[in-house]
């Protein structure tokens, strides 16, 4: 399986998906309902996906892990969702926004993906405005835009700072009328603990009923992975609790290829780490960047000063700040991607001008605020302002934000066609959970608009088109042998954990996995320390596999033994990341090799050698995986070095 | 489990709309009971009684107001027991929530207002239905024209003996009446038992009335009924605080406009129609 | 800093429950409420005994998997917080912190502070949403809505489901949780067409499920972590009025 067929559509770019929707295969009514789709995962991408699936007429299970689908993780994104409709009359318009994407993710996306993705992004803020999500609106009750990273206009739509979970509401009510309707069925407290995979299709899943501990299993004709990004890897991440890769893991070792597996976002504006006991860092808002300007000592005395308490920011005088960021990108200032502003804050603090603990910049609105008045700042960001005081405990309004650099998202995923089917037919992955779209680095707002566009648009179509193949196919018994062993192979899996009764707790060895990847596998990334990384990387497996300690029982509710089944996967998913990092030898997107930079500083890429998804196979336990490549072909873009100044 | 098949918000909306009713009759029965210290010896208010005693529109009035008071105290019951039953384990610790005060213990302010709407009833309600024996009053037109009825009787020899005994009693009687069975203008026998009644109006007399301005001058005479008369009317201020407030919230009068106004009103409602009520009898105690 | 925690543990939905006691020195105060948790529970790995289950996801208070009823509130002592949301420096040096689940008919404890919350997506299976399928709608601008109804939309629409307004109740009562999201569609034009069957169903619904009635004690408004208004309890009892005396359509 070493020639990846990405399925791209003949013809002119704008053409492709129009020309896909008219010559794809369907599926009468009556078949549909034969046929049986699993989806796993709730997101924005799970639930769009299943609801829409629901609506059509096929028989949908989906699978939440946990009690309810408005808890995943979508539900936190803040900031809002891109679209290129273009009611700013600033000049947008779907090219516009599919040639931002494509830069912004440093040439390392497929094209025909993001210019459909582009296409239907409109679609998405009409179907949203119909499922009653309140999108902010401005006095003449028309819809609102805010600005984001990566781009010239005003295309970002947005709920105060709570666009995802308006949109995964959104998503989340269109699925509730489908459970009501009885053609969706969900499923709580279950996560996916393997892949049934008969005569090389898809069939089925192993859950974990998380509340009794009991195995399942369910069959059916196709199986939707949506079960999100794996930043967790770097145990501190902007990510939810319960997000993981495990799934994606499961999947590669059933014949998925994962796709990508180093390019890491790293969000410029996170609350900065306090202390070791932190479980997770909250996220400031792209948006913030909107108004707020970041900046840090422009004097390495006064930033040592105030991390000593000896001095107070609000103090400084205007010329001994250095923001740095209008400084060095002045055409977009405080709104470059977040590739670069991370790396920037990273390189200020590094060179001893960092304050708080010294890893954290400011981002102040005091200017803002006397352009604006408190009460406008207090509209647009209210409920950030108050995250922001609640945890740190420290007045926004009236001195500046602290930030810092943290894991956010991750552009990697299961290798998907321009069906956005894996390499195992009849297994589908959406969302984050691929990696199509967004190549080395993602613009902001656009994750939201991903994971609901291939729900709501695009696996709509393209399911069909695989379904039907299958009318004919009978449901296929949960007794087969398959499934037999897969059920197995996961209990043995279980047994073998509990067994074990070693020494180190699941939340020490995930700290340790954290800590080798962000120093080694992090935002600055060489060849030295990614060497050092990968048998660090295979250690720790050992360590884990021998000395891990998980109290409890089995057969019931034991978040300490779901923790650890996904870490065992994580340091997995660890090792190919470290693998893919040390392979790539170009900076390009969230990979930053310090090895290859210009002469300004800068990132860079190397289109000649790196312009390929790397996509690696799984070969079996201790086998080498095997990397493949999908070369990129831009025949509409005109490939550019990024420049944002 | 539900104790009776109508939706909770229905239900909610019975008690409201039951209360309502209670909160519009509270300020007539108190403009009657202020009547009580006019000093014209019970003239208006007895006029007021006699009015509500006997007018067909306020006969229908009263048995709704009555149907109110019983319905919004079933429905209050079995919402508290629902509510109850929707929280089957309790809590160890009890609650730090800051809620309006009064808003926790309706089920009790309204339990005080019922014992005491009991007690009231005794005392003054069920008198007109001869449940109980209380104080009358009688028109002295009305007995002297019975007696004139009586007299013509007696004269065609229609009566009985004992007929004729007890008018002589009746005439006997009602020439040495006491100067306190009559009220200031000589227009009433008044403060009368039943046997009084029996007595000074004579065996069949009909047209009596329950004298309730001396019931209630007696009553007050009483210290301790007094100031549990006044303690229940702190309490109905309580009850009479939230309720208007909660009164719109159920029906669905929340408006950024207005609720603040109601607020107030509710404020205004709560005290000055308990300190009217309370004002009889500290006027009595205190003033006279 | 040093607590003493009462913590209620309960193997599971038949088991009968108890108060364990457990001691945990040397917290800063700057650690958030459920990171004092993992500590506790860390510490009682060590000690190879079960941790304490308790749900959370997020942790930044969005989506309202966690929640317990610390110290006789939902949430803890902080207003406008989640239990994810709350910091140690919240509580004196020394104190004694107690611990329960959500209590109400509907949420059966599934283990020690876990409860089962799946009442509250019952609900909105029964309406709680505008039946469009994807696809086939106008252009998000083709009707205005007044900024100040999509304000008010927004506000209700900002519940989290968390359950706190229920666990708050001293009738466990659905209302809030219920009259938010009823406000929220009736508010906008879009939600209009379906109004009157919404709140009727959503209602019985909640009746169904054994939740208490509104006493008008706005303990929820009190401790909604997102704030949401009693107003929208208010909201709904008129939409259910109208529904009930003015709509022809019934259930
Ligand atoms: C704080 C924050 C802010 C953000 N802000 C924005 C923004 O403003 N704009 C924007 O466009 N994007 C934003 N993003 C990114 C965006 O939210 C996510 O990329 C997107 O929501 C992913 O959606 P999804 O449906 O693919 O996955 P998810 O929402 O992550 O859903 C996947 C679900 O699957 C579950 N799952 C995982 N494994 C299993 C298993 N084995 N079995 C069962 N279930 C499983 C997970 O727990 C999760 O609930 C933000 C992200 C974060 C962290
Ligand atoms: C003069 C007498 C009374 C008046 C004017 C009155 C009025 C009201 C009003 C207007 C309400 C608000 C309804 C709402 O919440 O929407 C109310 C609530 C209540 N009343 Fe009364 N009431 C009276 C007597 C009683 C009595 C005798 C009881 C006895 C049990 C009682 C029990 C309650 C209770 C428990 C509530 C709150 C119920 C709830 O909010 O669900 N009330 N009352
Ligand atoms: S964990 Fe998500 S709200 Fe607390």
């Amino acid at each position: 399986m070493s020639t990846l067929d990405s399925k791209i559509p003949e013809g002119q770019l704008s053409e492709k998906w129009t020309r896909y929707k008219s010559s794809q295969k369907l599926v009468n009514p009556a078949n549909k309902r034969k046929l049986d789709i699993i989806v796993v995962g709730t997101g924005l991408a799970g639930s769009s996906a299943a609801a829409s699936l629901g609506a059509l007429g096929f028989n949908v299970k989906i699978f939440c892990i946990s009690d309810s689908p408005r808890r995943a993780h979508s539900i936190a994104a803040q900031g809002g969702i891109n679209a290129a409709k273009n009611y700013q009359n600033d000049g947008d318009s779907i090219e516009r926004l599919f040639n931002d994407t494509i830069k912004g993710g440093d040439y390392r996306a497929r094209e025909a993906n993001v210019y459909r993705l582009a296409e239907v992004a409109n679609s998405i803020i009409d179907q949203g405005v119909a499922q009653g999500i309140p999108f902010a609106r401005d006095y003449a009750g028309l819809l609102d835009n805010r600005s984001f990273g990566g781009s010239q206009v005003s295309r970002t739509f947005y709920a105060k700072g709570q666009t995802g979970q308006q949109l995964l509401l959104g998503a989340y009510s269109a699925l509730s009328k489908e459970i009501k309707a009885g053609t969706v069925k969900m499923y709580e407290r279950r996560e996916m603990m393997d892949l049934v995979v008969i005569d090389g299709q898809a069939r089925g899943i192993i859950t974990r009923n998380l509340q009794t501990g009991e195995l399942e299993r369910w069959s059916s004709h196709a199986v939707v992975m949506a079960t999100g990004g794996y930043g967790n890897v770097y145990f501190l991440s902007t990510n939810a609790m319960e997000c993981n890769g495990s799934a994606a893991v499961q999947c590669y070792h059933k014949g998925a290829m994962f796709a990508n597996p180093c390019f890491v976002q790293i969000h410029p504006t996170c609350i900065p780490v306090k202390g070791d006991y932190q479980s997770k860092l909250t996220l400031m808002s792209e948006s913030l960047r909107n108004d707020g300007r970041i900046w840090v000592p422009k004097n390495i005395e006064d930033a040592k000063a105030i991390r000593e308490g000896k001095l107070n920011p609000t103090d400084l005088k205007e010329e001994d700040r250095d923001y740095y960021l209008e400084r060095r990108y002045p055409a977009f200032g405080n709104l470059v991607p977040r590739d670069i502003a991370s790396r920037a804050a990273k390189e200020r603090c590094d060179a001893g001008y960092g304050v708080g603990a010294g890893f954290a910049v400011y981002l102040d609105f005091k200017t803002a605020i006397e352009r604006l008045g408190r009460d406008k700042i207090q509209e647009r960001y209210g409920n950030l302002f108050q995250m922001y005081e609640k945890i740190v405990d420290v007045d926004p309004y009236e001195n500046p934000m602290m930030i810092y650099p943290a894991v956010h998202y991750t552009m990697g995923g299961l290798w998907v066609d321009y069906e956005l089917q894996t390499t195992i037919p009849g297994l589908f992955a959406t969302g984050e959970a691929n990696f199509s779209d967004h190549g080395a680095n993602r613009l902001g707002a656009s994750a939201l608009m991903q994971g609901l566009a291939d729900g709501y648009f695009i696996l709509p179509y393209t399911m069909q088109n695989f379904l039907a193949d299958k009318i004919h196919q009978p449901r296929v018994s949960i007794e087969t042998k398959e499934f037999d062993e897969a059920e197995k192979s996961v209990r043995a899996k279980l047994e073998s954990i509990m067994a074990i009764k070693g020494e180190k707790t699941v939340d020490t060895l995930q700290r340790e996995l954290g800590h080798i990847m962000w120093e080694y596998v992090g935002m600055g990334r060489n060849a030295e320390k990614l060497t050092k990384a990968i048998p660090m990387l295979a250690d720790l497996r050992k360590e884990f596999w021998s000395n891990v300690r998980v109290t409890g029982d089995m057969n019931s509710m034991n978040p300490e033994l779901a923790k650890a089944l996904r870490l065992a996967d994580h340091i997995e998913l660890a090792e190919i990341m470290a693998k893919d990092a040390l392979q790539r030898e170009e900076s390009c997107g969230g990979h930053y090799r310090e090895e290859y930079v210009t002469d300004e500083g800068e990132a860079r890429r190397d289109d000649k050698n790196f312009m390929f998804v790397g996509v690696w196979e799984y070969k079996g336990e201790e086998q080498e995986p095997i990397m493949h490549k999908e070369e990129l072909n831009y025949e509409f873009i005109n490939v550019q070095q990024r420049n944002y100044k | 489990m539900k104790l009776i098949k109508f939706a909770s918000i229905t239900k909610k909306i019975a008690l409201a709309a039951f209360g309502l009713f209670l909160l519009l009759f509270l300020p007539v029965h108190l403009g009657i009971n202020l009547c009580l210290l006019r000093e014209d010896g019970g003239e208006w208010y007895r006029n007021a009684s006699h009015f509500m005693g006997t007018n067909y529109i306020v006969k229908v009035f009263e048995i709704v107001l009555l149907a109110s008071v019983l319905l919004h105290i079933i429905i209050a019951i079995l919402l508290t027991i629902e509510n109850f039953l929707a929280r089957p384990i309790r809590y160890k610790v009890a609650t730090k929530t800051k809620t309006p005060f009064m808003s926790r213990y309706m089920i009790w302010t309204g339990g005080v207002i019922a014992c005491f709407l009991v007690i009231h009833f005794i005392n003054f309600y069920f008198v007109k239905f001869d449940l109980v024996e209380g104080k009358y009053s009688a028109d002295m037109e009305q007995v002297d024209k019975h007696f004139q009825e009586k007299a013509i009787k007696l004269q065609s020899g229609e009566l009985s003996e004992k007929e004729q005994a007890s008018l002589m009693a009746q005439y006997q009687a009602i020439s040495q009446v006491s100067m306190d069975k009559m009220d200031k203008n000589r227009k009433n026998l008044v403060n009368l038992t039943k046997d009084e009644v029996k007595l000074y109006c004579g065996e069949d007399f009909k047209h009596y009335e329950p004298d309730f301005y001396n019931m209630s001058l007696e009553l007050f005479a009483n210290k301790t009924y007094s100031i549990i008369y006044l303690l229940v009317f702190v309490v109905l201020g309580f009850h009479l605080f939230h309720a208007l407030g909660s009164l719109a919230q159920t029906l669905g009068l929340n408006h950024k406009k207005y609720t603040p106004i109601i607020d107030v009103v509710a404020l205004a409602y709560a005290v000055i129609i308990p300190l009217g009520f309370a004002a009889i009898p500290l006027w009595l105690m205190f003033m006279l | 800093m040093d607590f003493t925690l009462k913590i209620w543990r309960q193997e599971n939905q038949k088991a009968k429950g108890r108060f364990e006691t457990y001691k945990i020195k040397d917290i800063s105060p700057d650690c958030s409420f459920l990171e004092m948790l993992d500590i506790l529970n860390e510490s009682l790995v060590n000690k190879l005994s079960h941790p304490v289950c308790f749900d959370n996801d997020c942790r930044e208070g969005i989506c309202g998997m966690c929640g317990l009823y610390i110290n006789g509130r939902p949430h803890g002592p902080d207003d406008a917080v989640t239990t994810c949301q709350l910091h140690m420096r919240k509580f004196t040096d020394g104190e004694t912190i107690t611990i329960e689940p959500w209590r109400a008919k509907p949420f059966p404890v599934i283990r020690d502070l876990v409860v089962d919350r799946t009442a509250l997506d019952k609900m909105i299976q029964e309406g709680g949403y505008i039946s469009v399928t994807s696809g086939g709608v106008p252009d998000g601008n083709a009707i205005p809505i007044p900024k100040h109804k999509a304000d008010q939309a927004m506000d209700s629409a900002s519940c989290i489901g968390c359950g706190a307004c229920i666990a708050a109740c001293k009738n466990a009562s659905a209302m809030l949780f219920v009259g938010a999201k009823v406000t929220q569609l009736a508010l906008l034009p879009q939600g209009k067409p379906e109004a009157a069957i919404r709140v009727q169903k959503m209602v019985a619904k909640m009746d169904e499920l054994g939740f208490g009635n509104c006493t008008n004690t706005y303990a929820c408004e009190a401790e909604c972590p997102k704030e949401i208004k009693r107003s929208n309890i208010s909201r709904m009892n008129l939409e259910f009025i109208l529904a009930k005396i003015v709509s022809e359509e019934t259930i």
